[in-house]
């Protein structure tokens, strides 16, 4: 890679460019896939691809290629340099230098890269067995699956930036249906490690799916009405990643959130903290220095409900005459930089679930959302999903609900939360523990 | 792209092991994107995906395996570690490979690379005057424009040696309309499976004055009723009922292993006696053909539903084994980095009888849904849901306010049993459609329909 970064940055300076990065990743994977106590599907990968972007003309120029040999070299510069003459903005953006120091993080494990195939398939069998036995209720595994996956990322540049870093994932999933005869119900659960293989409960992740499946059965719609409503963390999960889109620099600044022009007012209920985190241990978001090199940083967006801060990179942190918070994301080479969360979360409150539940005479509890991908306006906020859940009723859950919408809006929530639960599971870039809402709609029957 | 030699290799190093069927799919695909918001040019991508998928199937099982380096040594060494997976003895060897001249049905006039970066800036600057141009309550525009080639070879222990060149192109425009605080979008995105031909002769303006109408009557637009009620859903984009309802639910994906509420049907009533539906890989320069599947098998039409009773499902290479059943031409994946499986490519319920002046004048009270977004299914329970970005009430047959932000949810065979009026107007849209292969170029499509009960996801009790 470093014979191949030379000639490219002596091409590219041959071409008229001025600072120039490089930005690698590559990834080898193991899928094992299980079906009915043999392996069903057995996936193996490797790959790698480099993206290129440099000054030419006072203007950022991007490439990327997959294909990494000498002819490649011409292909990116030239690429580059017919971006850049085209670009219209003048940003001058710039390349980052780097710093001394970057925080340490242990992202890579040897004991996870070296988990052998037949641990993986011993591990899928146990997780299908575990949900097949179960219940008698139980029967079908949709899928079961063990994952592995080790990588690295380089960000190197001429201004003398040299960012290097691995990691290793492992995770685990499993997905079934269950039946009575008149409905089908499903339940999925997943978790990973990024070090400790035996951290992982394969039997409990399969009696968490079953026992989900076999609870939505006997399942019905329930009449038309406003109702308080308890999203369950995984879903909660899905309207704060929705949100989080507008807090966004690139976003903000583009005029496509409502919350452009609204720093350190207040946004939500005084019960309402959100932090973007990257330097936890045991996350996979975390990372010590985001997409342009530059080092992260713990950041609060928003604290007892006022707006404190957007997430940037360093050209959006310019343009707003701030600077990085460290959120420059990258979705893969071929992606031009971009503003993301590395963890962002909703901070939990104190009382359990189980006791949030307790103190709700009547409501639904919601246990899954489905349409979030196009059921949810980001920018309105305006939010209309297929749910399933349980009847809450005198503090208790009762019968399983489907055939049901709820709607609302994602800036009206953040106002009415009536508790936070401290069940916050992180297992993605964005989390939430469970939320209660005053009150929403809900259509059905 | 790789030599028959290398193939024929590879694919006996695939089988070493005993597997007994073996493919190779290399990918070599340019592309290009570009970003235009607020009638500046903002962001500029280009570059090359590049890389090579190893596939090997005994009896049931499969091995996938994928690489961006296609020296001989190393795909070699990927093929033997995939075979790895399997235990057994080699059965025999393939030879003699013989490459098949293929006919293109959809022919790519201006190849993108012909076409300069200022004049597809051009085409988004005209998008964005429109648009911007047709209302000042239109106060932003997010304007992209994304095309590519893609190169593939495919070949496999059949005897199966092809090779294909892809291209598409897609100019998407969103508008936003502000009032107040209050933001709302309208998007269109019109597509194309050829070459920029197709923005030469398209009528830029009057898709994003489209966008910008929609924009300005969400912005308008009240809360939809909540609860149940008749809903008519427009021709074009509304196919994504079809889509989500039973489309999905007829992949062998899910149909091979009895995971979906359709499987075991075949000859059996589904849905409304109204109902005929196909999916037809076939159609000429249509956003979701193709000549080959990505299994190197010619796409055919594909008949689903034929008045209401199940005829087909759509089966890829792996499926039919288990269903012994024939594939259908319908193996597809968005790249070398997925293992190819069943899915749509231009899915359509067939034109009907009824006039949309009749359609709608039959409905007393209920949902038009002009515009929608995506939805989803969970194929196992059949439960699906779409979004409507644009609706209207409908009023003594008559279209009344305008309504938006409502999800329909329903379960799959249960409303194409509700289907009970079929307009005479089908039109197709296209869209992207993600599922266990990756994220896909498909088109959906349908007349006008009229379903007699639906549950509305709104917000405001009538």
């Amino acid at each position: 890679m470093q014979e191949f970064q030379r000639k490219l940055f002596e091409k590219g300076k041959d071409s008229g460019f001025g600072d120039m990065e490089i930005f690698y990743s590559s990834n080898k994977s193991t899928v094992v896939n299980v079906l009915d106590h043999e392996v069903k599907s057995y996936v193996n990968t490797e790959q790698g691809g480099v993206s290129f972007r440099g000054l030419y003309n006072n203007n950022m120029g991007y490439s990327y290629t997959e294909k990494i040999d000498e002819k490649s070299i011409n292909f990116l510069v030239a690429e580059a340099m017919g971006n850049a003459e085209i670009m219209e903005m003048n940003d001058q953006e710039e390349l980052f230098a780097g710093v001394d120091h970057y925080e340490t993080l242990h992202r890579y494990s040897e004991a996870i890269a070296n988990v052998s195939p037949q641990e993986l398939i011993d591990a899928a069998l146990t997780m299908e067995n575990t949900a097949l036995t179960a219940s008698v209720l139980v029967k079908r595994v949709i899928q079961c699956a063990l994952a592995k996956s080790e990588g690295e990322t380089i960000i190197a540049n001429t201004k003398g930036l040299n960012c290097h870093s691995k990691y290793t994932n492992l995770s685990a999933g499993i997905y079934l249906m269950a039946s009575d005869g008149k409905q089908t119900a499903t339940g999925g659960e997943y978790d990973f490690t990024l070090k400790d293989f035996s951290k992982l409960n394969f039997k409990e992740i399969a009696e968490i799916a079953a026992k989900e499946a076999v609870a939505k059965l006997d399942a019905d719609s329930i009449q038309t009405g406003n109702y308080p409503i308890i999203f369950r963390y995984d879903t909660a999960t899905q309207l704060v990643r929705s949100f989080s889109t507008n807090l966004s620099g690139e976003v903000v600044e583009k005029g496509f959130s409502r919350l452009q022009g609204k720093l350190g007012e207040k946004i939500a209920g005084d019960n309402v903290t959100i932090i973007d985190d990257p330097l936890m241990e045991d996350i996979p978001g975390a990372a010590v220095f985001d997409a342009e090199g530059y080092p992260t940083r713990r950041n609060e967006l928003v604290k007892e409900g006022k707006l404190l801060r957007f997430m940037h990179n360093r050209k959006t942190g310019k343009k707003a005459g701030t600077e990085s918070t460290g959120n420059a994301g990258k979705s893969g080479y071929s992606a031009p930089v971009s503003v993301g969360p590395h963890n962002l979360y909703l901070q939990p409150g104190a009382a359990s679930l189980a006791e949030i539940i307790e103190s709700t005479d009547n409501g639904i509890f919601i246990v899954e959302l489905q349409g979030a991908n196009a059921g949810i306006n980001a920018v309105s906020g305006d939010f209309s999903l297929y749910g399933i859940g349980f009847l809450i009723e005198n503090g208790k859950l009762g019968r399983p609900i489907n055939q049901i919408t709820v709607a609302g809006n994602l800036y009206e929530i953040l106002n009415n939360i009536e508790a936070i639960a401290n069940d916050l599971h992180i297992k993605d870039t964005v989390s939430s523990p469970s939320i209660k809402v005053k009150s929403l709609t809900v259509s059905g029957k | 792209m790789l030599s028959q030699k290398t193939i024929e290799k590879v694919l006996n190093a695939a089988i070493e092991t005993g597997g007994d069927f073996a493919e190779i799919f290399v990918e070599d695909k340019t592309s290009s994107s570009l970003t235009m918001i607020g009638g500046i040019l903002e962001k500029a991508v280009s570059g090359r995906d590049f890389g090579v998928g190893i596939r090997i199937f005994k009896g049931y099982f499969s091995v996938y395996a994928y690489t961006n380096d296609d020296s001989e040594e190393n795909l070699i060494k990927v093929a033997r570690s995939a075979a790895g997976a399997i235990t057994g003895q080699k059965q025999d060897s393939i030879m003699g490979l013989r490459k098949s001249a293929m006919r293109n049905a959809h022919e790519i006039k201006t190849m993108p690379d012909s076409v300069s970066k200022k004049q597809r800036i051009n085409w988004m600057r005209r998008a964005h005057e429109a648009a911007r141009g047709y209302d000042p309550v239109v106060t932003q525009t997010n304007i992209a424009f994304s095309d590519y080639v893609q190169n593939v070879l495919i070949a496999n222990t059949e005897g199966i040696f092809v090779e294909d060149i892809r291209s598409r192109n897609r100019l998407a425009i969103s508008a936003m309309a502000t009032s107040g605080s209050q933001k709302e979008t309208g998007f269109v995105g019109p597509g194309y499976f050829g070459g920029l031909e197709y923005m030469e002769e398209l009528d830029i303006e009057a898709y994003a004055r489209e966008a910008a109408r929609s924009a300005k009557i969400i912005l308008s637009a009240s809360f939809a009723p909540s609860g149940k009620f008749p809903v008519i859903i427009d021709n074009g984009f509304g196919g994504v009922l079809f889509h989500e309802a039973c489309g999905h639910g007829l992949e062998a994906t899910s149909v091979a292993y009895k995971n979906s509420i359709f499987a075991d049907r075949l000859g059996k009533m589904v849905a409304s006696p109204l109902v005929t539906a196909y999916d037809d890989g076939t159609m000429p320069n249509t956003w979701g053909s193709l000549n080959l599947d990505d299994e190197g098998m010619a796409t055919q039409k594909n008949l689903l539903i034929e008045n209401g009773i199940l005829k087909g499902y759509l089966i890829d290479k792996l499926g039919s084994r288990r269903m012994e059943m024939v594939p259908t031409g319908s193996g597809r994946r968005e790249s070398y980095r997925y293992a190819p499986t069943s899915r749509m490519n231009n899915t359509y319920i067939a034109t009907g009888k009824s006039t949309p002046e009749e359609i709608i004048a039959s409905i007393e009270f209920g949902v038009f849904a002009k515009y929608m977004g995506g939805g989803s299914v969970n194929p196992a329970t059949g439960d699906y849901n779409f979004n409507v970005r644009e609706g209207y009430v409908i009023r003594q047959g008559k279209i009344a306010e305008a309504i938006k932000g409502a999800t329909l949810i329903g379960n799959g065979m249960d409303t194409l049993q509700k289907i009970d009026m079929v307009g005479n107007n089908l039109k197709h849209e296209i869209g992207m459609c993600g599922s266990s292969s990756g994220t896909i170029p498909v088109t959906v499509g349908q007349p006008m329909l009229r379903v007699s009960e639906l549950t509305v996801g709104g917000r405001k009790e009538e």
